[in-house]
């Protein structure tokens, strides 16, 4: 019994981490427009300064080295590495949207991307290199004591209310007038810098944010992981999210739940706890990746916008009132004469 | 410097105070095309301005250069005294000098009441403090932003599409919510890029009409690209015509049609004759 809770607690925390980075994503991209194929970046940085940020310094002889080693309790370290997501993503926005548009965008963040990772790859002294993180301790593990499938049930309490916080304040990103200023640089940058919009720090805002999410949602991963090394993070990670929020539908908080639910849990995740064949150990992952692949084409192809498609804004219902608004008297007279 | 010596002469020298908007010998070359070339004129506070001359004018190009959207390589703009030259769209806006685009481009994927509500500037549910943390402090300014923009919307007619997707409506509808969504952002000039084209006749009778209320009850000035010409004869106070990057004469219509060289340029394009005398 507590086998099968541990497991779906499992899932549900995975679905937890990928809806993170699905609504990060949402904000860059489906609110903004910001092709950014880095994402997966941002969660390795959140999750190594969150995980350097509470580790004990590094020890002499064991041959893991690392910076920082700062043993900070973890809320201090999730704001660390939340914070040091969204510098990443404040440092690529500066190269990225100062001046260039979509496609070339696409192309500085996947490049930085790359960078970042040559750096934390082969730089041992930074995150131990290749090797990764090992050990990073877990959230109240060791005031409650529990045995793992137990343990689980708590995080994923903990990463449901950290979810939901992010669900919370995306929503209430998305119907504020900054939302609908994001969404129309998304329609259309060029008219909206004509109508007086800072489009480089609004999109610059969307892009941190989206970062910070990001990095969140590394953070809850390096804790339920207990460690992160590249081969964790690699480029292919980044189009796990994309899948979820195309699927999902982008522009739409919902549909990123939904994706997440679809690509990360059912297809990513589940398939994980298939049977092995042990002569092909790449099988289930190649499956899984097809399945994800096929999933995204049927998607573009038939519902292009996606499961839960962007929903009209709604606003309350403002009567028109002659006589009271300024300038409506002449308002008047017009509509009497059409 | 045109070097053209008719009754109409443009103006060589402006100074910034002489309207609300004053051009002073802008040039800007691509690549081998001098698009502009030393173009100057002033558009006056109150009056519908129309910029005419032949395709390849510079008229766009002058239009982008003004609202920031292109740098000039030479000459500056002056709005209501200030130098605007070069200054970045968003700033040129937020001063009122708001322009339309030569084919419509409303936000497609956003209503047409989102369309106009994205138009004020500088809204306090814009910071980002506001909009995460303190949403009841914007309530009040997006209620009367509502307010004011349904107004507009039954003005232009378009209060039962207000819901609609942008993208979905007619091609004469999109002229009227891109003339609502520019009035929504309370400008004081208005740059209209060739607002007329490729509409219905009815149609043109009725922008003309909003532009002539718009001016009387907001005081909104106009520069407008138009090539229909009996739209600017009927609708304008005063004409600029342009040819090959440079002010070729301005005056009202009446004048200019008794210019010779306004006429040869406009009907022929002129370009080798204005050379020629330049």
């Amino acid at each position: 019994m507590g086998v099968v809770i541990g497991y779906i607690a499992t899932l549900g925390v995975y679905f937890c981490i990928y809806n993170i980075f699905a609504f990060g994503l949402n904000i860059q991209f489906g609110y903004t427009g910001i092709l950014d194929f880095t994402v997966i970046t941002f969660m390795a940085v959140g999750g190594y300064l969150a995980g350097v940020a509470a580790l004990g310094p590094e020890q002499p002889g064991t041959d893991i080295y690392y910076v920082l080693g700062l043993s900070l309790p973890w809320p201090v370290a999730l704001l660390i590495g939340a914070a040091a997501a969204g510098a990443v993503g404040y440092l690529i926005g500066l190269i990225a949207l100062r001046r260039l548009r979509s496609d070339y965008l696409a192309i500085v963040t996947l490049a930085a991307g790359s960078i970042v990772y040559g750096i934390v790859g082969n730089d041992t002294r930074l995150f131990d290199g290749f090797e990764g993180l090992v050990g990073v301790p877990q959230p109240l593990s060791g005031v409650l004591n529990l045995n793992p499938n137990d343990y689980t049930v708590v995080f994923l309490a903990l990463c449901a209310v950290i979810m939901a916080v992010c669900w919370f304040l995306a929503n209430r990103l998305y119907k504020s007038p900054l939302g609908r200023t994001m969404r129309a640089i998304r329609e259309d940058l060029e008219v909206a810098e004509a109508y007086g919009k800072r489009t480089f720090r609004v999109r610059m805002s969307a892009m941190v944010i989206g970062s910070i999410y990001v990095g969140i949602g590394g953070v809850l991963t390096i804790w339920f992981v207990t460690s992160l090394a590249p081969a964790g993070w690699g480029t292919g990670e980044t189009f796990v999210v994309w899948a979820a929020l195309i699927v999902g539908g982008r522009g739409n908080n919902l549909g990123a739940v939904v994706g997440s639910f679809l690509v990360a849990v059912l297809f990513n995740e589940a398939t994980r706890f298939l049977p092995a064949i042990s002569s092909l150990p790449n099988l289930i992952p190649e499956i899984r990746n097809i399945c994800i692949g096929g999933l995204v084409i049927l998607t573009l192809w038939f519902r292009p916008q996606g499961v839960v498609a962007e929903r009209k804004a709604r606003f309350f219902v403002v009567p028109l009132q002659h006589g009271t608004v300024a300038g409506s008297a002449a308002a008047e007279v017009a509509v009497s004469g059409d | 410097m045109a070097t053209e010596t008719d009754d109409f002469a443009p103006a060589t020298a402006v100074t910034p105070t002489d309207g609300l908007l004053v051009v002073a010998g802008l040039a800007r070359r691509f690549g081998g095309v001098q698009a502009l070339d030393g173009c100057s004129f002033a558009v006056e506070e109150g009056t519908i301005t129309a910029l005419i001359g032949p395709n390849g004018a510079g008229k766009t190009t002058l239009v982008n250069v003004v609202a920031g959207a292109i740098r000039p390589d030479s000459g500056r703009v002056y709005f209501a005294g200030q130098d605007i030259t070069a200054r970045p769209s968003h700033q040129i806006a937020l001063r009122g000098l708001i322009r339309t685009f030569q084919l419509s481009r409303e936000y497609p994927q956003l209503t047409v009441l989102e369309n106009l509500m994205v138009s004020p500037q500088r809204q306090v549910g814009e910071r980002l403090s506001v909009a995460l943390l303190r949403p009841g402090r914007y309530r009040a300014q997006e209620r009367a932003y509502l307010e004011r923009a349904v107004q507009i919307l039954d003005d232009f007619g378009l209060y039962g599409q207000r819901d609609e997707y942008a993208k979905n409506l007619s091609g004469g509808q999109k002229r009227l919510l891109e003339l609502a969504r520019a009035v929504m952002a309370g400008p004081r000039l208005l740059i209209l890029d060739e607002p007329m084209a490729g509409i219905n006749p009815a149609l043109v009778d009725r922008l003309s009409a909003h532009m002539l209320r718009l001016r009387a009850e907001m005081s909104i000035t106009f520069l407008m690209v138009e090539h229909n010409l009996d739209v600017v004869e009927r609708l304008c106070d005063h004409v600029v015509v342009m040819a090959v990057g440079r002010t070729l004469a301005t005056g009202t219509m009446a004048e200019l049609r008794q210019n010779a060289s306004v006429v040869t340029a406009y009907l022929t394009g002129g370009v080798a004759d204005v050379r020629a005398e330049s």
